[in-house]
Formats: C-alpha cells, structure tokens, sequence
C-alpha cells in the first residue's frame, strides 16, 4: 500500500519509497553493448592432447562433487589413473597461473581422480554401457590408443574384439614404459575395468599378414589398426649390430629378465625411450651414459624426466654422434664425432653439423640404440600406405579407408601416451559415424584458448601449489618397481581446483552479481549470472570485474 | 597493550574465567577500537589515514582473531568507506567507521547522504590538520568544516572520554527522537597516539544501557522500498526541520544519557559542556578538546594568584549549546575562546559560535577569540595563562584590544 503523507507528522524522518509497478528504472532504447556470457576454451584444454575439460573438472571438485569431476574427465581420457602418472602434462606447462605463481597441480589432480575412478568403478557408473547396438568392432593392438578407442566403443554399445601379439596387454604401457613410473597394478586394475565391460581380448595373437588381416576387415563392421611403432629405426652407421634395441631391451626387462647388458653401457638418443633405458640400466646396477647428437635443449625427451635422469646420476654427453661401432673382446667401441649446432630444421630444432676431425673412440660393455622407433606396416595393404611409407590416415579422425581407421603412433609415430589415448578417442567417435552412417567430421575445433591477459587476477590471492611427493635420488634408483612419485591428497586436491583461474568458464563466484548497479543480474541456481536485459543499461562492469573472463560486452547496434 | 589491573570472575565455580571490566593503559586510538567492540558494532568500513589509521588497525586485529564478531568491509577510500557504512546501516546494524583530515574531507558528500538518510553512524575523527603545507598534527579545521553536514559532534579530552563517548554516541544517535549521524573527536597524537589508563567495559556490561540498535525501517528484500528518492519543493523543507528538530531533542537528551551512563559505569563527562570552576568565575575560558584539559591546570594556578577564572571545555559543537553558553554569560566578565582552527575570513569556529549565541542578550560578557595550537603547535597550561592574564587586563580596563589574537605566533 501506498500512503502519502498530508502533514509532516505522519512523514518519516527520511524519504522512503516502495516499489511500484511500472516501467521505472527500465532501459528503453539507449543501450549500445550488453553484457553476454560466453564459454570459452581455457589454455589447459586447448593445448591438452586430449581436450580434457579441465575448468568444468575443477569446478565439480570444489562443488565436493567427485563423481561428477570423474565423470566428465572420463568423456575426453579414460585413463586418468595412468596419464596422471605419465603425462608430459602439456596443461601444465600451458597453465595461465604460470605468468602469476605456479601452474596448477592438474596431472596429479588427475591421478587422484584416476584412483578415485578405480576404486569406486564397482559401485559406479564410470563403465556403464548405452544400449548394445549389435554392431562388431575389431582393434588390433591393446596399447593405450586401442584400449582408449575400446572403452568409448564399448561405452556406446559396439562389440569390442581386441587382437593383441603379446601375451600381456597394454602394449607400450606394459612393455615400454618402466614400472617406477607406472606401476602395473594400475595398468592391470584398468583392463580388469575394460574385461568387465564385456570387451574381448585375444592375446598371443599377432595380426601380420594380409589374410588374415582381410578375414578379420571382413568378419567386423569396422577394424582399428592401433599397432604403434615398435621397431627402432636405423642409425644407419657400420657395426649397427651390434647394438641393442631400446625397446627390446625395455620390453625383456619389463618381461622379467631384470638384467643390464654390461657394466657401463652407451645409451644413444635424446627421446623418452632412451632416458626411459638409461633411468632402468641405473636401476639394474648399471652405469649408463647417454650420447645425444645436438644438446639438451633439443631432446625430444619429457623434460621432467631429463632433469630426473640427471638427478639418479646418469651422465649425459650431448653433441655426440657415433659414427662406427665394432666389438672386439666383449667390448664395443663406438667411433664418435663431435658436433656443433647449426640452423634450424624443419622441427624448428637446430640441425647438429659434425666438427670435422673431432673423432674420437669411446669404449663400453654395451650399447643400446634408442633413436626413434617406426611402425611395422609391412602386412598392411599397399592402397593404405601413402608414398612416404606411412599409413594414409587422417590425423583428426583417423580415417584410414573402406572400414578401417587407424590410431595411435601408428599414425602420430612415437609419441606419449595422453596423445594415443585422444586419437583413439577420436578414431571411436568417427567409426561411430561411420557405422551410423553419419558424417565423419573432426573434433578438433578449439578457438583460441583465453590467456592470463582475460583474466582479473585482482580476484587471485598468490599461493603456491600442492607440492607432489617424490622419491630422492638416492632411493628411487634402487628398485625397478617402487613408483618414485606420490600423488597428493584430496584437501591439496580441493585446494589446487580452487586455486584455479576457471579461465573462460564462469565459476558462479558472484562478483558481476555484487558489482551490478542495476540489480539487472539473476544468479540461477548453479550461480551463475542471467541478465536481464529490461534494466540492464549496459555499463560493462560486470564485464570488467568478472574474475574468469567469460563476460563480454556485444554490440547491440551501430 | 599494557594490562594493569584485570578483574576476573570465576563463572559459576567452573573453574571459567570471564574477562570483565578491566582497566588498561593504551592510545585513544585503540581505546576506540575497543568501544567498537564494546558497542557490539556489526559492519566496519574503514580506509586508514595517519593518525586514525591504528583504531581501523586494531579493529581489523580483533576481528580476524575471532575476538570482535563483526563484518569489515576493506574499501579504496573514504568516499566509499561512508557508502559502504552508509548502505550497511540502511538494512540497520550497527555500523562504524573512522578517519581523519583528508579522508575526512573527501567523505563530506556521503556524510550529507548519511544524516540525510537519519542512519546512526559513529564515526571517531582524528583531528589533522588539512594540507598544504602537509602535516599531520593537531588541528580542528577538518571537523570544524564539516560542522553544516547534520552530524553531530563530540570533542573529547582524554582516552576514558574517547571509550565512553562512543558508547553514550551510539545510545543518542539510535534514539528515534534523533536518528543522525555522529562523529567522536580526538585530537591527533595528543590522544591517538598517547597512552593512558583506561576503564574499558566488557560488551556483556554495556547490553543494558546499550541495547541493540532496533530502527523503525530498514532495507529488507522481503518488504522492499528504497531511500534517499527524489523528493519535491513540496517536502524537502520539511525533512530538514525534522532534523533540525532531532539536533534540539539531541541538545537536550546529550546530558540525560551522560548521567545515566555515570550510573552504569560511574563517569560522567559534563554533559554539553565540561564546567570547571565557573559558578564564580569573571573570567571564562571557552576550550574544546584537550586545550580543556590543560586550561583546568591554568584555572587551578591562576585562582592561586587571586584571578576569578574558570574553564567550559564545549563538549558537543553540534548541535552548539547555546543556552548553555547564554547561562554562562549570566555571571561572567569576560570570555576567552580559545580555537584550534580558524574559518579564514572570519575568526575562530567556536568564538564565531559563541558570538551568534550571545546576539541579543542583555549584559553581554566581553569576548576575545584567541587562535592557537595550530597543526599541533603545543597548547599547553602555560600558553592558557598567558591568554588568561592578557584577557584579564583586557577585562580590567572593559574593552578589548583585539577581536581576534593569534598566540605564539612569529614576528
């Protein structure tokens, strides 16, 4: 009710007014932008293999709600509990918070969620299966892109069949990548998961030649050629043979045969596979020197993993390349010549250039090569291989040909495990569409991620990140098995997601709300911000103070 | 802070001890703090200045260690430290703030919207002096030139003033017969910064004489309605006779509430006005604030030399006790004012006040302003004497040489 006084007395001691109902205080006409909000792609999830979507992950695990973190960390990576322990984690060396402190903690919120999804998958939904959809799917190899592509098929309700050479499973996690850094139990507790999805594993049975490969293209509606790049290429020096094979030897250690091949052993190039022999060889008692032709700038290698070779102890000889190898009374001796950096190549490295008359001769007990491995694609069909000699696959949706799709380093080459797991992803999406004779399109469709300039970091208080537990040196180089690091725990978990910057994904903290002059926001039930556009006049505060970035102000008219 | 006397009692044999009154020795500064505390106050917005800065300090202190269950709000300045007191008291808490000089000066447009609003803000000054040239010493100007602001205003004379002060503001402002802002004076570093035993009361003591601040109308989002709308020519003088009529209520509830609060906690501060020695006085120095203090050592000195002098320290500028001022002049000779500021182009704040009180009134005491202490130039007993004798001469020969004498200053 409206009263207006007649006389002072009944007036109150200062002007009041309530609401009426009319058009006061309504915009009209004269607004020119008007604040939207917007979704944007955080640099954690453009520059992760995967996509994974880490602002959405972060923002679940301060809402104390894991399952639906875990959830939707398992639509982009099936296996966190093995990337969170492996992964380069590119997210992190993209991470805006860098430029202000330190990068967020992501791989090992990774890994706990992994764990979390492991623990819990009995009584969870993580692994369950959308209608069957009566159609058969063959995978040929069981590393992790094959493995990847097989929980998304499964998932969506194709009939899984993979076909593994080895007895084991898990290709290049289980014979590659050494235990201290991926124990076993986890890479077994993951395809126990896969089993009880109801997918079919046929191990010892190795698909190389041409029949039998066409009778299992005819026997399935689609086949995934998920084979990797197992065989290490040549150096093409004389005396070859009388090097070891880096990944037979990863592979015959990893099969048991806990082994070095000599006191001091020359470990030659500079990727993961030979840091990952010199960190065994130190482990098996041996004394590894690795010899990498340009310097440490340049190796391909994961950088964490250098800096830990160099802290077990391991010598690394950089501008050094064998040129010759001879045996003579168990003792290899490799002529090397000393080289300079020159311009850069097409990997935009620079291109070593050997030092005339720098050669010299290094003795060893042994030597392993281990300078960047190639598929074996002799058995695949000539019409699938390009003239490079390698599988004519699209690297977006590895569409290969006919039925047949490919993923993994059999397409990428050598590459990390994040990488195989998002084109086996990726390779499943599109032999979805194939079966459902939908279009095959790409996924791959990130706009340019949000840097820290989009960010309002006045909302951000300085504070370091959880620090992940490692072994030391000294302990770590005594077993072959113990996992030399540690995961943290759910409150450091709690408290990296809330270190989070969200870039480009609102965080429902409230501030446009707080700072509207025209009350013309509504926080919805998730907390985040609807504007109403009656009142709204458009000043752009909202857009200034939003602390994640994901207002902006569009233009209503000219 | 330095602890001397506690007292403490044992609750109910448990073995509990129950923090009570307590005498302490520390600044006015912190004293303050502490009455914020006392008071119960519920938001704070504040923004330091030198020489306030350490009340907002301590404040911020107690909050943090869960002692002072209150919202601080940090703010960019003092313009929005009022707002934000001025919006927190609207939905009708308690509310406090504090500042000084420049900060003070730069609130003067919320301080409108604040009285305006008839919200019961304290607010302790710290009197600074304004710059050019910069000093952060003793000086009223900066309150005196928000006098016309509708808040009313207390001058203190020592810590114990400062505590109780608050606490007798907060129980005249939230009175409805008054409903305005106030704000508790001290003078830079001769108080903020000086230590002195102090009574300071537990908040479980000041609930009775204190009760929580209740308003008649405050923001609610379930009964919505704004304030401070537009209002016509039609209504707008009425609203300022209002608060001229809150000021008078003010005038005369002041000395109520400073007994009862001598009741409560045995110290009374004079009311309007801190009289000292005047029943026979013929000469009257008028003091505010500190000068006061120090103008009863020159009273007790002079009377031994055989002068009829006496001391009224204004306790209270707004609303100006001019009856007060009127009785005095009933029996006295001559008035001394002295002023710790100046209105440029015209005089001394308080003498200037005195004058216009007196207009019109028969037998008139003779009046001399007196301009001292300056951006905390010492004001001390001595200086007081030196204007007490030259005031008596004046007073002797019935007429003054100077309507206004500045003391101590350079050739």
């Amino acid at each position: 009710m409206v009263v207006v006084p007649k006389t002072r007395k009944e007036m109150p001691v200062t002007t009041l007014s309530v609401p009426t109902i009319g058009s006061a205080g309504k915009t009209g006409f004269w607004r020119d932008y008007r604040p939207v909000r917007v979704e944007l792609v955080s640099s954690c999830t453009h520059d992760c293999p995967a996509n994974n979507r880490l602002p959405q992950i972060f923002e679940k695990i301060r809402d104390g709600k894991l399952e639906e973190a875990a959830e939707i960390l398992l639509e982009t990576n099936p296996f966190p509990s093995i990337t969170g322990r492996v992964c380069p984690h590119f997210c992190e060396q993209h991470c805006n918070r860098v430029e202000y402190d330190e990068a967020i903690s992501i791989r090992a919120i990774e890994r706990f969620l992994g764990d979390f999804i492991l623990e819990k998958k009995a009584e969870s939904g993580f692994h369950k299966i959308s209608t069957e959809k009566g159609k058969k799917v063959a995978i040929i190899g069981s590393g992790p892109s094959g493995l990847s592509a097989a929980y998304y098929l499964r998932k969506m309700g194709y009939g899984v069949t993979i076909y593994e050479s080895e007895e084991k499973l898990g290709g290049m996690l289980t014979y590659g990548i050494p235990p201290y850094r991926l124990p076993r139990r986890v890479v077994k507790k993951e395809i126990a998961a896969l089993s009880k999805m109801g997918i079919d594993f046929k191990t010892g049975k190795p698909i190389n030649d041409k029949v039998v490969f066409e009778d299992i293209q005819k026997k399935f509606d689609a086949v995934l050629l998920a084979i990797g790049a197992w065989k290490e290429k040549g150096i093409g020096i004389p005396g070859e043979e009388f090097m070891i094979a880096g990944l037979e030897f990863l592979k015959e250690v990893n099969e048991g045969l806990k082994k070095a091949p000599g006191n001091v052993v020359a470990v030659v190039g500079g990727g993961n596979a030979s840091v990952d022999v010199a960190r065994v060889l130190k482990r098996l008692g041996a004394k590894p020197i690795v010899l990498y032709r340009r310097t440490r700038n340049e190796m391909p290698a994961i950088g964490e993993e250098i800096t830990k070779a160099k802290e077990d102890g391991i010598e690394f000889r950089f501008l050094t390349q064998p040129v010759a190898a001879s045996k003579k009374d168990g003792t290899i001796m490799l002529q090397c010549v000393k080289m300079r950096l020159g311009e850069p190549d097409a990997s935009g490295r620079r291109r070593p250039v050997p030092i005339e008359g720098s050669n010299f001769t290094l003795e060893f007990d042994a030597a392993i090569k281990a300078i960047g491995e190639e598929p074996e694609i002799g058995w695949i069909p000539r019409k699938f291989i390009n003239e490079q000699g390698w599988i004519e696959a699209d690297l977006a949706t590895g569409v290969v040909g006919e039925n047949i799709f490919a993923a993994g380093d059999l397409v990428l080459g050598p590459s990390t495990v994040v990488e195989a797991i998002a084109t086996g992803r990726r390779a499943a999406w599109s032999i979805d569409r194939y079966l459902g004779k939908a279009e095959i399109r790409s996924d791959v469709q990130l706009a340019e991620p949000v840097k820290i300039e989009g960010i309002n970091l006045q909302y951000y208080e300085l504070k370091e990140r959880s620090k992940v537990f490692e072994l030391s040196p000294e302990e770590r180089t005594r077993s072959l098995d113990k996992e030399e690091t540690l995961g943290i725990n759910l409150e450091e978990v709690k408290s990296e997601a809330h270190r989070c910057f969200s870039c480009g994904y609102c965080r429902a903290c409230g501030v446009c709300w707080i700072f509207c002059p025209d009350a013309s926001i509504d926080l919805k039930d998730d907390g985040k911000p609807e504007f109403d556009y009656d009142y709204c006049k458009g000043c752009g505060i909202c857009s200034n103070e939003c602390p994640c970035g994901v207002i902006i102000m569009e233009r209503e008219r000219e | 802070m330095l602890q001397r006397v506690s007292m403490w009692r044992d609750n109910n044999g448990k073995g509990e001890r129950i923090r009570m009154t307590q005498t302490v020795i520390d600044t006015a500064n912190h004293i303050a703090a502490y009455a914020a505390k006392a008071a119960r106050v519920q938001v704070i917005a504040a923004y330091p200045i030198t020489p306030q800065t350490s009340i907002v300090e301590k404040i911020a202190e107690l909050v943090e260690n869960g002692e002072f269950d209150a919202e601080y709000i940090r703010v960019e300045s003092e313009h929005s430290a009022m707002a934000a007191c001025i919006g927190a008291a609207a939905t009708g808490v308690r509310t406090f703030t504090a500042t000084a000089s420049h900060g003070l000066v730069l609130m003067h447009e919320p301080l409108h919207w604040a009285s305006g609003s008839r919200l019961p803000i304290v607010m302790p000054v710290a009197n600074r002096a304004l710059g050019p040239g910069w000093n952060i010493w003793a000086d009223y100007t900066d309150s005196m030139s928000q006098r016309d602001t509708g808040w009313i205003q207390f001058y203190c004379a020592d810590n114990q003033e400062v505590f109780d002060t608050i606490i007798q503001a907060y129980k005249l402002c939230e009175n409805e017969r008054v409903l305005l802002p106030a704000m508790v004076c001290l003078e830079a570093f001769i108080l903020t910064h000086t230590y002195m035993p102090v009574k300071i009361f537990d908040p479980s003591e000041i609930d009775d004489f204190l009760p929580p601040y209740k308003p008649k109308w405050f923001l609610d989002t379930n009964n919505p309605l704004s304030h401070g709308n537009i209002v016509s020519p039609e209504w707008y003088m009425e609203f300022r006779y209002m608060m001229q009529e809150s000021m008078e209520n003010a005038k005369r509830l002041i000395p109520e509430i400073d007994k009862e609060f001598c009741k409560h906690f045995g110290f009374e501060h004079g009311g309007l006005i801190d009289y000292y020695k005047c029943e026979d006085a013929d000469l009257i120095l008028l003091t505010m604030g500190t000068i006061g203090s120090e103008a009863k050592v020159a009273v007790d000195n002079l009377r031994k030399e055989g002068l009829k002098v006496g001391s009224a320290r204004i306790r209270v500028f707004r609303p100006f006790p001019i009856e007060e001022i009127r009785k005095l002049a009933e029996n006295a000779q001559m008035f001394a004012v002295i002023d710790r500021g100046i209105s440029f182009g015209m005089e001394g704040f308080i003498a200037e006040e005195i004058k216009a009180s007196l207009y019109g009134q028969k037998d008139q005491p003779l009046l001399a302003g007196f301009i001292a202490g300056l951006g905390g130039r010492d004001v001390t007993f001595k200086t007081i004497e030196k204007i007490a004798k030259k005031s008596v001469e004046w007073m002797r020969r019935g007429k003054i040489e100077k309507e206004t004498v500045w003391i101590d200053l350079r050739e």
